[in-house]
């Protein structure tokens, strides 16, 4: 699979401000990645130089294998931190200036608007929209051209439930057309959602990154119980494949390592002629395993 | 073209910016027909003053003091597409930091081109009403002071998209743009001699459309020493460029 988006050894520093230190990640095609981090770690920072509106202090990156240029911005469609559009201009006018910039044909942005479901509002100016519409228009706007790639910062940030959903949905509904997203969210929960892979920032720093699958997952935990807990506690010694244990007072809670799962324990305590009265996977709430991420 | 386009999209729906231009147009207008009534020497001014080939001269020189209108509108522009971070955004949806600049001077020669060409429509009109030679000779002398007028407009425009460039908020921007053409750069050529301080940057736009009657004021005051329009020419060009430069220059080195 070609990588759409190669990021090598990023940084960049706002005076004593390291606000991202040396990302090195790579995008592949089709791909749903996460960028996820809490707020201030350095996400639009890292979207920003890779849209060239922020200078990066140093480090390089390159889009479909080349410098970004006006050909490979053609193929990326983005918004970055807010929606930026001219107040006094209707939705219509709005994207036919964005359409104009990227050459799309004018046919292009009634199915745009149709797509983020402004339709009814095409000729309405910007500056009467509601927050989660300009966010719509916007994502809109970066689906003109039909690009590769799509990239999206926060956009369902400050959205009522209603337009957080709408939003997703519509994230999903474009991700199905095939085409590259990367998505920078603070909410974990969205990531999962939405994404095949992510990785996770923590003060410009690159804590964790890889499928979402992966990363969850290594934050799963077994619980279990016996009749005879002495055993048990004396095998999980041996097995080097549990990270971590700690009995509580509803049983032994286990951390394991990547690539096993609730089965090969239950294999093991049978071979050793334990049997467990329980066996429960069970994942850690979401923000306990975005602390832990961020924290390690 | 592409650029002129995208600029006009912008442009023509916002009232902004026609107000600026109707303000422009209007007071231009109205100075110039109360001139009729200023008295020199228990002479009206207007008989004389509208008279081909002179016209052109006077028209030119008195809308000079109207480009830091054209000016503050170039600022306004500017500075709205940092407050509504199109800037930004279009530097995403494609074009490159060379590409603003020009988009706003296509806008700085279209604007110097509505203003030369309502001059030129004004200067006929009083011209035709007023003059006793109003042969196409007559007429078409000092012309060219209408061209010069033309790299002015875009002189001022051109200095004034830098201090927007530079400052990014529009009242800031005015008020530092108007203080340095009006208060600063003449309290700093007061201390400066003459032969240097001509080819100062609001002095030089200036001389493209001296007074006409500046032979009259030399010999009654201390002269000071101007470049011709023709000289002026040059040195004017050149810091057009100059503030183009800088402004990109300035895009490319901050973060948008």
């Amino acid at each position: 699979m070609a990588t759409v988006l190669d990021i090598n050894g990023l940084s960049k520093r706002y005076g004593s401000i390291q606000a991202l230190d040396a990302l090195t990640l790579q995008v592949e095609e089709g791909s749903i990645y996460g960028l996820l981090g809490p707020n201030g770690s350095g996400k639009t920072t890292t979207l920003g130089m890779v849209l060239d509106v922020i200078r990066p202090s140093s480090g390089s990156f390159s889009w479909f294998g080349s410098p970004i240029s006006k050909t490979t911005k053609k193929r990326v469609g983005a918004l970055l931190e807010t929606p930026n559009f001219y107040p006094y201009l209707t939705a219509k006018r709005n994207l036919q200036l964005v359409a104009h910039i990227k050459g799309a044909d004018n046919a292009s942005i009634n199915n745009v608007l149709d797509l983020v479901g402004l339709g009814t509002r095409s000729n309405s100016p910007f500056k009467g929209f509601s927050l989660g519409m300009k966010q719509r228009l916007a994502i809109g706007a970066a689906m003109l051209k039909d690009p590769e790639v799509l990239v999206l910062d926060e956009p369902t940030n400050g959205l009522d439930p209603q337009g957080i959903a709408e939003v997703r949905d519509l994230i999903l509904r474009i991700a199905a057309q095939g085409k590259t997203i990367i998505l920078a969210s603070h909410l974990l929960d969205e990531v999962e959602k939405v994404c095949t892979h992510m990785a996770v920032l923590r003060s410009g720093k690159l804590m964790a990154s890889g499928s979402v699958g992966k990363i969850v997952s290594a934050n799963e935990q077994v619980l279990i119980t016996a009749p005879e807990l002495a055993p048990v506690l004396q095998l999980l010694e041996r097995l080097p494949y549990v990270l971590q244990f700690k009995p509580e007072k509803e049983g032994i809670v286990l951390t394991l390592d990547e690539g096993y799962t609730s089965l090969d324990i239950n294999r093991d305590m049978f071979a050793q002629d334990i049997v467990l009265s329980q066996l429960i996977v069970r994942r850690k709430s979401l923000e306990a395993q975005f602390m832990e991420i961020i924290k390690n | 073209m592409h650029l002129l386009r995208l600029e006009l999209y912008k442009v023509l729906p916002y009232r902004t910016f026609w107000a600026i231009l109707g303000i422009f147009m209007l007071l231009v207008f109205l100075i110039f027909y109360s001139v009729d009534s200023v008295t020199i020497n228990n002479a009206r001014l207007g008989s004389s003053y509208y008279q081909f080939p002179r016209i052109w001269l006077n028209l030119t020189y008195i809308s000079s003091f109207f480009n830091t209108l054209l000016g503050i509108l170039i600022i306004v522009l500017v500075a709205d597409e940092y407050s509504f971070r199109t800037f930004r955004q279009q530097l995403i949806d494609g074009l490159s930091r060379v590409e603003l600049v020009l988009a706003k001077f296509y806008v700085m020669l279209a604007l110097a081109s509505v203003a030369t060409l309502f001059l030129l429509i004004i200067g006929f009109i009083f011209g035709v009403g007023s003059s006793i030679d109003t042969s196409v000779g007559s007429m078409m002398r000092h012309l060219d002071a209408l061209f010069y007028y033309f790299v002015q407009a875009v002189g001022f425009m051109a200095l004034a998209m830098l201090f927007g460039v530079i400052l990014k908020k529009s009242g800031l921007a005015i008020i530092s743009f108007v203080a340095y053409v009006l208060v600063l750069e003449p309290i700093i050529r007061s201390q400066i001699p003459d032969s240097i301080d001509k080819f100062f940057p609001t002095k030089v736009l200036s001389s493209l459309t001296p007074m006409p009657v500046q032979q009259m004021f030399d010999q009654a005051t201390s002269p000071t020493e101007l470049l011709s329009p023709g000289w002026a020419l040059l040195p004017a060009l050149l810091y057009i460029g100059l503030y183009l430069a800088a402004s990109y220059l300035l895009l490319k080195l901050r973060d948008m």
